[in-house]
């Protein structure tokens, strides 16, 4: 990797509609992310968070503004397979074993020994004793890791996910965080995370990025500054609670403003 | 089986049944229970072993032998049907254009009656010099694209956007969208699709055979048979059962397939085998 940031925007916009129907999704959004960074992207329902991920991941086109992945083009960086995607819904192929579901973009990708890296990547996410499970054999939380596995398998730089536990019970969900950062720590990889949950933006994140609505767009930056490996311990701690309370007026704030 | 061979049988007391008690009464409406118009059904499976005329083959075995040639027929139309119908829902699924311009014209096509229809495919397919057989294939094949042609379609749509995002995140070409997501995808609306066309290509190939002028088809015994109904209606009441028969048969197959196809598992096979077929 070199030095230069794995995301960069500059006076990004996004509108959708025409005339009437005219919504300005994103306004003047200026944002580095840099390589191994953990990055959260918090705020009102509307404030497009979730549009600004899928700009960076080029499932939809910016309407203004400057915006480059690996110093490439977001399509460019899509061709070269630079993105894993994780969203809210698992979307497993229900005809595929979760083995086979995780060598789909292997096997779109042509790459050689799939069904040793479909296993590691299961070894990775605890799930070996399920490689020959199907997906609906699966509980929720099983299932988003069959996911996470798929999106890491080809090594992607980096790893978009979109309220990726956003649908789980709250116990599983503070299992997963605590996966995903294990993941992260392993891997090395670059993580893009839309939550609208304080506590889980403050626990994974380096640096949280706080939105706000109408029109979407950046108000504030807040580098968490707690130490890794982060635990239950770091859950119970102080400096958590003040970091959460310090996000949860900053989005008060950008709300008012 | 066995609760449709109990339905089977409560059917057929209720045709007796009916029999009995409107000739106790003396009704005539809605149907003269009359032998002619409604035969006893040991007499419709009689008359199967009897031989169709003077010194020729039992009833049965002439049928027997006019299902499995008028079969051939509906199974080709429904092959040629529903190749065509599954392409057709390939372009569709690809272009909204070319469903907007064309999605009219097929599901007119299936107002117009295939009575209509039937006598110009003998004309033109004569004049091309198809085969007798062809024709009436073709026939059958006008009546089984559609369901496979609508149904499928409606399959390759029926992926969660977020599954076509993932393939667009891998940079999948598309046709690997195709095999890989949207064909496994539609296939259980592809099997519900070919259920209704295992009948309606029966359909067709009978109708077919009237204009063709076929005499060792099905369509015909039923039209010479339906003309003697005043004589011997036991005749056409047996024919009809052959008929219903070679239909059952036809869709009980697919449902076979079907079975085999999306138990578990098998759908990957399947669609690497077509994935293979679609590069090679």
């Amino acid at each position: 990797m070199s030095d230069s940031p794995v995301v960069r925007a500059r006076n990004l916009g996004k509108t959708f509609g025409k005339g009437s129907d005219r919504v300005e999704a994103l306004r003047g959004i200026d944002l580095d992310i840099e390589s191994g960074e953990f990055v959260s992207l918090i705020g009102p329902s509307g404030c497009g968070k979730s549009t600004l991920l899928r700009l960076i991941g080029d499932l939809v086109p910016a309407s203004s503004g400057e915006l480059t992945v690996n110093g490439k083009s977001p399509q460019q960086a899509r061709l070269d397979r630079d993105y894993g995607i994780v969203f809210q819904k698992a979307t497993l192929l229900d005809w595929r074993t979760v083995t086979k579901n995780v060598e789909l973009p292997l096997e779109i990708m042509d790459e050689e020994a799939r069904s040793e890296r479909a296993a590691s990547m299961l070894d990775l996410v605890q799930l070996s004793d399920f490689a020959k499970h199907y997906p609906w054999q699966l509980s929720g939380g099983m299932q988003q890791r069959v996911a996470i596995a798929r999106a890491l398998a080809f090594e992607p730089s980096l790893l978009l996910m979109d309220e990726p536990f956003g649908a789980l019970d709250e116990m599983t969900r503070e299992l997963m965080q605590q996966e995903v950062l294990r993941l992260w720590q392993q891997t090395h990889t670059t993580v893009v995370f839309v939550t609208h949950s304080i506590p889980e933006a403050v626990f994974l994140s380096t640096r949280v990025i706080v939105m706000s609505a109408r029109p979407g767009r950046i108000t504030d930056r807040i580098e968490t500054q707690l130490p890794y490996p982060r635990t239950v311990d770091t859950r119970e701690s102080a400096a958590y609670y003040d970091k959460i309370t310090e996000v949860r007026e900053s989005l008060r704030r950008g709300d008012r403003q | 089986m066995l609760s449709f061979i109990v339905v089977t049988f409560v059917l057929i007391a209720i045709w007796e049944g009916y029999k009995l008690i409107w000739l106790q009464m003396g009704w005539i409406r809605p149907v003269r229970p009359d032998n002619t118009t409604m035969p006893h059904v040991w007499d419709m499976i009689i008359e199967l072993f009897r031989p169709v005329r003077r010194g020729g083959d039992l009833l049965i075995l002439d049928l027997a032998a006019r299902s499995f040639f008028t079969l051939r027929e509906a199974f080709l139309g429904f092959v040629i049907g529903g190749i065509f119908g599954f392409a057709l829902s390939v372009l569709f699924v690809r272009s909204t254009l070319l469903e907007r311009s064309f999605m009219p014209y097929v599901v007119a096509s299936q107002t117009i009656p295939i009575i209509a229809i039937a006598p110009m495919v003998v004309v033109w397919g004569g004049r091309l010099d198809f085969p007798q057989w062809l024709s009436v294939a073709v026939i059958s094949a006008y009546l089984t694209f559609f369901p496979v042609a609508i149904n499928t379609l409606r399959g390759l749509k029926s992926p969660d956007p977020t599954a076509l995002e993932l393939m667009r995140s891998y940079a999948a070409k598309p046709r690997e969208v195709l095999w890989k997501l949207q064909v496994p995808s539609a296939l259980p609306y592809i099997f519900t699709a070919l259920k209704v066309s295992a009948t309606a290509s029966v359909i067709g190939a009978l109708i077919g055979e009237l204009p063709a002028g076929f005499g060792d088809g099905l369509g015909r015994a039923l039209l010479t048979f339906s003309q003697q109904f005043g004589a011997r209606s036991v005749k056409l009441y047996a024919t009809v059962i052959v008929t219903a028969l070679v239909g059952v048969i036809f869709v009980t197959v697919v449902t076979l397939v079907e079975r085999k196809t999306l138990a578990a598992g098998s759908r990957d096979f399947e669609v690497e085998l077509m994935t293979g077929r679609a590069t090679g």
